[in-house]
């Protein structure tokens, strides 16, 4: 700090000789100031408070006031630094920063706050891309197949209306054109472990495709390498899954199922066309409350399945009725515990101790190679106008909706995926078993 | 009982219970034992007797008139289960059950029959539970000797008797009372710092419970909505406005939060001889899921709450079932037709799943439960 030496000096001098009249001091400083222009507000409140802190103490710490200042204004912008940040951390967690609600927001603060729609858009975005990002914010694209479905088809718009700019070439810089696209829909809704699966496969088909292709085949191969992975990681494995799940159905059975699983639903809609006789007990949950749109779809055939209809804490009086328990996914990972849909895990622990199987329904490209120990270190909330009719939060109360849990691979009988019916123990064989060379 | 001009008058009060009992205006097992409390402390007042029996047959007749007045869960397992095991607000039956048993040992106080009391052995243990503590407390009044069936003065016996009657009824009306506070006068050293405590549903004994622990401490509550009544969130709304710091989540998510609950609180509706309960629907699940997280499970219930049954055969609790609109409304007429909705009122827990119940008397584990029965109730009258 450019603090002139005989002018402090003089201020020295003034609070010592006139140690008890500060005003005058001041006044003495005020002309000093008028002398010297390019002294500066800061410097000077500094000084101020220097001269005044030291009026007692004696000439001896000439240096000290600007070296007080100093420490003053960093300590002021260290502080000033501090509080947007705590600010920023307190509306991460839903504005929520009173003193004993820290802890309860602490344990809870990683779930991510539940996006609100209409969220801004950075960078150069495709529309067909916000859009997408805007379906899934409001949840009217939900489940792990609707979202991968419609994230590539997307992006089948987004390539073929790519142009590579010059002195480029299209193996190399898609992908930097694709991934704040990607970012987007990440920041709409985190990102699904089927779409994070696409999106790798996708990658490595931009980065070996071959560079002396004209930009428009290149384009063409890629939509083509997409639509491949459609066919054949989702509709046709799907159908490969029917064939074996239906198989389980017998006459008579009644089949219980959680929420509302696209693959549970088909197979259940097969197994119908079979002329198979069996009924479905639906157990459904807020937030979410899918099931109801599967009930919709079981009782619109004809003639209509026989279905019963209970929440969640009805499930003890009905799982002994049950002869067969399917569940949907929305990731299996490497220790075989099972991602879905909050209250799935409830549904195959009670279904494990009245001995009744459960069939887990998963495609193959749902596998993660991660581990997840329990639903707690990864989740996501729910959207608020999912809970409209809960109480408002307050400074002690907060309304939270996890959308998915993990069950243990000890609840789960069977996983049925197009390469078979196999143990959710030996997921992590699979991906090699498909003839992947890496993990 | 005999068709005399006072007997009249009971049967319209007794009615007047018997119909809102039906009608489901009482509802809660405190408010049902006081006022069948209040129900009894009348008929005994205007009852004429001359003997012990006649008096115990009066009460009782009263109190299987309310139990059997309620409506009944049907369900075809009801070929496995006792009569009696039908009642849905089991404290009615509970109180008469008690009130029976402080006129007796009134009687036998007033009675002074030493000599039976002097030997203890196994087997009367067995047979009754502790040894009665009425010959401690030497009764205060002049001790008028009672004469059943006395032939000259037939109201002689009532008279006598009536006061320490009345006295006794009093007893249990004050305990009653005070049932919340004796169940959470303990709170604090259930519930500690800085812990996560998940509960569900709307129960008063949980909620007094919880809120006289955050006298001391300062904890966490999730509370669990408990659908499709929801009493969640009414609880949750109490807690929070005691100042607790409370999170609201769906049932769904029981599971996903228990790796990081300490404790799971919840109420009962009745707690049975096995030492298992039943209590609002969800409480199963909740149960259940702590025991494969190894969560210790607390029950806070007032003695009242104690119900002389077992439950061997059946294996869950849906006896009685409610409102079907609450789970899928109207508004989806067409899936109305077509589907069946199931919404029972209240799970069986199984005494494996439970840890401790609280009561108004202590601390007890289920195991020992039974033997909580046999101070409370004297065995003749567990079937009414």
């Amino acid at each position: 700090m450019p603090v002139p030496e005989p002018e402090s000096a003089s201020a020295e001098s003034q609070s010592l000789t006139k140690a008890q009249k500060k005003a005058e001091g001041r006044a003495r400083q005020e002309q000093q100031r008028a002398a010297k222009a390019a002294q500066k507000q800061q410097q000077q409140s500094g000084q101020n408070a220097g001269s005044s802190s030291n009026k007692s103490k004696g000439s001896t710490v000439q240096k000290k006031p600007a070296s007080e200042s100093n420490k003053l204004s960093s300590a002021a912008a260290s502080s000033s630094k501090d509080a947007p940040t705590t600010r920023e951390g307190a509306v991460g967690a839903d504005g929520l920063s009173d003193g004993p609600k820290s802890r309860g927001l602490r344990i809870f603060s990683h779930f991510g706050l539940p996006k609100t729609p209409g969220h801004q858009i950075k960078g150069d975005i495709h529309p067909a891309i916000v859009k997408l990002g805007l379906q899934f914010s409001e949840f009217k694209i939900c489940g792990a197949n609707a979202r991968c479905i419609a994230t590539l088809t997307a992006f089948k718009t987004v390539i073929q209306d790519y142009v590579t700019p010059p002195h480029n070439t299209l193996s190399r810089h898609l992908m930097t054109h694709l991934s704040p696209q990607i970012t987007h829909l990440v920041t709409a809704r985190p990102m699904s472990v089927t779409m994070g699966n696409a999106i790798r496969q996708l990658k490595l088909e931009i980065s070996g495709s071959d560079i002396d292709l004209p930009e428009q085949d290149a384009k063409d191969a890629l939509c083509q390498e997409i639509d491949n992975y459609i066919r054949d990681r989702i509709i046709i494995a799907d159908e490969v899954i029917e064939d074996l799940a239906v198989k389980k159905i017998k006459d008579g059975d009644v089949v219980l199922t959680y929420a509302r699983s696209s693959l549970v639903e088909k197979i259940l809609l097969r197994a119908h066309s079979l002329n198979k006789r069996f009924s479905v007990v639906v157990i459904d949950s807020r937030p979410l409350l899918e099931g109801k749109t599967l009930l919709h779809s079981l009782t619109s055939v004809i003639p209509p399945i026989p279905c019963t209809y209970a929440l969640l804490p009805a499930l003890p009086s009905l799982i002994t009725d049950a002869d067969i328990v399917l569940l949907g996914a929305h990731s299996l990972h490497a220790n075989g515990s099972v991602y879905s849909r909050a209250g799935t895990a409830m549904v195959a622990m009670l279904a494990k101790e009245h001995s009744v199987p459960v069939m887990l329904c998963c495609e193959t490209y749902k596998f993660s190679e991660t581990v997840m120990l329990d639903g707690f270190g990864k989740n996501e909330l729910a959207p608020m106008k999912f809970s409209l009719d809960a109480p408002k939060s307050n400074s002690n109360l907060e309304v939270l909706n996890p959308l998915y849990d993990s069950t243990p691979a000890s609840c789960i009988t069977a996983v049925v995926t197009e390469v078979g019916l196999i143990p959710p123990t030996s997921i992590s064989s699979i991906p090699l078993a498909l003839g992947r060379t890496t993990l | 009982m005999t068709s005399d001009p006072q007997s009249t008058a009971n049967q319209r009060i007794v009615e007047d219970l018997v119909s809102r009992l039906r009608r489901r205006q009482l509802v809660g097992s405190r408010a049902t034992a006081l006022e069948t409390l209040l129900v009894l402390r009348q008929v005994v007042s205007k009852a004429r007797f001359s003997n012990i029996d006649q008096l115990v047959n009066i009460i009782r007749s009263v109190g299987r008139r309310l139990v059997d007045a309620q409506p009944k869960g049907l369900y075809i397992l009801v070929t496995y289960i006792s009569y009696s095991f039908l009642e849905l607000e089991h404290s009615v039956g509970n109180t008469v059950r008690k009130v029976l048993h402080h006129i007796r040992e009134e009687y036998h106080t007033a009675n002074e029959q030493p000599a039976a009391e002097s030997s203890f052995s196994i087997a009367k243990f067995v047979l009754q539970g502790q040894p009665r503590k009425q010959a401690t407390i030497p009764s205060s009044e002049s001790r008028v000797p009672l004469k059943e069936n006395d032939p000259d003065d037939p109201d002689s016996f009532a008279r006598v008797l009536k006061p320490v009657l009345m006295e006794a009824i009093q007893d249990v009306f004050d305990e009653l009372e005070t049932v919340y506070d004796n169940i959470s006068k303990n709170a604090k050293d259930h519930i500690h710092s800085d812990e996560i405590i998940l509960t569900l549903g709307m129960s008063k004994t949980v909620d007094s419970f919880l809120k006289a622990a955050a006298h001391y401490r300062n904890y966490t509550v999730i509370v669990a909505e408990t659908a499709p009544s929801y009493g969640g969130r009414e609880m949750a709304k109490s807690l929070s406005s005691a100042g607790i710091s409370t999170f609201l989540v769906p049932d769904s998510s029981i599971y996903a939060l228990m790796s990081r609950v300490n404790k799971v609180i919840l109420g009962a509706h009745a707690i049975l001889a096995n030492g298992g309960m039943f209590a609002t629907s969800g409480s199963l699940l909740a149960a259940t899921a702590a025991r494969s997280y190894s969560t210790p499970v607390v029950v806070c219930a007032g003695q009242f709450k104690l119900t002389p049954l077992w439950n061997l055969y059946h294996e869950y609790g849906a006896l009685d079932f409610g409102d079907p609109s609450a789970v899928l409304c109207f508004d989806e007429g067409d899936l109305v037709d077509k589907v069946d909705v199931v919404n029972p009122y209240y799970d069986y827990v199984r005494p494996e799943l439970l840890d401790v119940f609280i009561t108004n008397y202590g601390d007890h584990p289920p195991s020992s439960i039974y033997r909580l029965l046999k101070e409370t109730y004297d065995d003749e009258d567990n079937e009414l």
